[in-house]
């Protein structure tokens, strides 16, 4: 029906989008965050968590996530719970790459999110250097609460999204297996509380500057 | 500013590594045990005689003998095989680096089901020199064991049928994590040990074997044959 393709859509010349894309978007994104079945891949004691929220107590299929996906071709959220070494980095973009759009990620736990206290040789200082994170769900691990907060936080960042806007849903083949930050930013991320510090600042909920936060930065 | 200060202390050591262990020159293997509380150690002495270096008891019970390392699989094979002592299970062989270019320690963990019996084995190697007879002839349960201290440590095993790294990646060039010089995190930039992880394929972990997609030409035997 090409609803998947923002340029085959009825878009006003000066891009905004027209009545009737909206309308379209509101379909599109109800059935799209209704519906979203995650890609478990759980690496550790996050992963014990995740099983706990798909189980009858909380059961995230009361919010779409009707059922645990295991194969990449037919999820469309991927979880990743758990610490991930560099070992794993290569099979974690490989799944990513192997998504259909449209995907989405969520980062659960502090080791997912930032290496949490494994800052050593052998481990990925956050999944943000590997694959494109939409939600981080803090927490070591996360209570099941806290992953469907999370799910349901990226329910509401879908809710936003808008078919006349492409540029959010494509992939540049030439980036598939290759990290998802450049050089100079994994360097920073990997400094003490690089992470952290870099997550805090780029979703503007706390502040990072010297002055509030004077304990957590190396200047 | 002093926090500070310590921080930056902190940092220095991460990369540096741990600091090596204090040892005692009067008694480089710590306190001689009785021989007489295990019959197997007692054995050891009368059947090998120099080759014994120390015998020392730890946490209580646990028997600790070290040997040369040049023994060890003749050590271990007796150790196994003698009708009085029937050690057929090889728990663990591990290793320990103590810093300070002190000699590693390869060490090995028996246990004798049948008669009841646990005992510790060390050889030390100089850093110079880090080899030691494998001890898969004797167990097979050597084998991964010896692979993860090669791999962790450097330490190579002669006449071993597989030696090669089996936690990290085949092709990981930043050495033997475990060893005491090694910096916490790692010796290349996070930059490159992400861009490293990410171009590697499943064919830097494992063998076209393990794969199944080898036809029999290429299994390792007889390509040596060849």
């Amino acid at each position: 029906m090409g609803l998947e393709r923002g340029s085959a859509l009825p878009v006003a010349p000066t891009g905004a989008p027209s009545f009737i894309t909206s309308k379209l978007d509101f379909l599109v994104n109800w059935a799209r965050r209704n519906s979203m079945w995650p890609m478990p891949f759980g690496t550790a004691c996050c992963a014990i968590e995740m099983m706990a929220s798909a189980a009858t107590k909380y059961d995230i299929a009361r919010f779409g996530m009707e059922r645990m996906s295991f194969s990449p071709r037919q999820a469309d959220v991927l979880i990743c719970a758990g610490r991930v070494p560099y070992k794993m980095a290569s099979p974690l973009r490989r799944i990513w790459d192997q998504m259909p759009q449209p995907k989405w990620c969520i980062s659960m736990g502090a080791c997912a999110s930032s290496g949490g206290v494994f800052d050593a040789y052998s481990m990925v200082q956050g999944i943000d250097t590997i694959i494109p994170v939409d939600v981080y769900v803090p927490g070591c691990p996360p209570r099941p609460e806290g992953l469907i907060y999370g799910l349901l936080m990226l329910q509401e960042k879908i809710k936003g999204e808008s078919l006349s806007n492409a540029a959010i849903r494509e992939e540049d083949p030439l980036r598939v297996g290759r990290p998802n930050l450049p050089p100079e930013t994994i360097e920073e991320l990997a400094l003490p509380f690089g992470n952290s510090t870099l997550q805090n600042r780029t979703s503007g909920l706390v502040s990072t500057s010297l002055v509030a936060r004077p304990d957590d930065r190396k200047e | 500013m002093m926090a500070d200060k310590d921080f930056e202390a902190g940092l220095g050591g991460l990369d540096e590594g741990p600091a090596a262990s204090a040892t005692d020159p009067e008694t480089p293997f710590g306190e001689a045990g009785d021989a007489a509380d295990h019959p197997t150690v007692a054995a050891l002495h009368e059947r090998f005689g120099a080759a014994i270096l120390h015998h020392g008891v730890v946490a209580g019970d646990e028997h600790v003998v070290h040997i040369q390392p040049e023994r060890n699989a003749e050590i271990l094979r007796w150790l196994k095989e003698d009708p009085g002592q029937r050690y057929l299970y090889l728990s663990d062989v591990t290793a320990v680096d103590f810093g300070g270019g002190r000699p590693l320690e390869v060490v090995y963990q028996l246990w004798s089901m049948e008669l009841k019996r646990q005992i510790r084995l060390k050889a030390q190697l100089p850093l110079a020199a880090l080899e030691i007879d494998s001890a898969v002839p004797i167990w097979q349960a050597a084998n991964w064991l010896e692979r993860e201290v090669f791999d962790l440590f450097g330490i190579t095993f002669r006449g071993h049928p597989d030696l090669r790294r089996i936690m990290m990646p085949d092709n990981y060039a930043e050495g033997h994590p475990l060893r005491k010089d090694f910096p916490l995190r790692g010796r290349f930039s996070r930059a490159e040990q992400t861009r490293r992880a990410l171009s590697m394929e499943v064919e830097d972990y494992y063998t076209p074997e393990e794969l199944g997609i080898a036809g029999d030409k290429h299994r390792h035997g007889q390509e040596a044959g060849a």
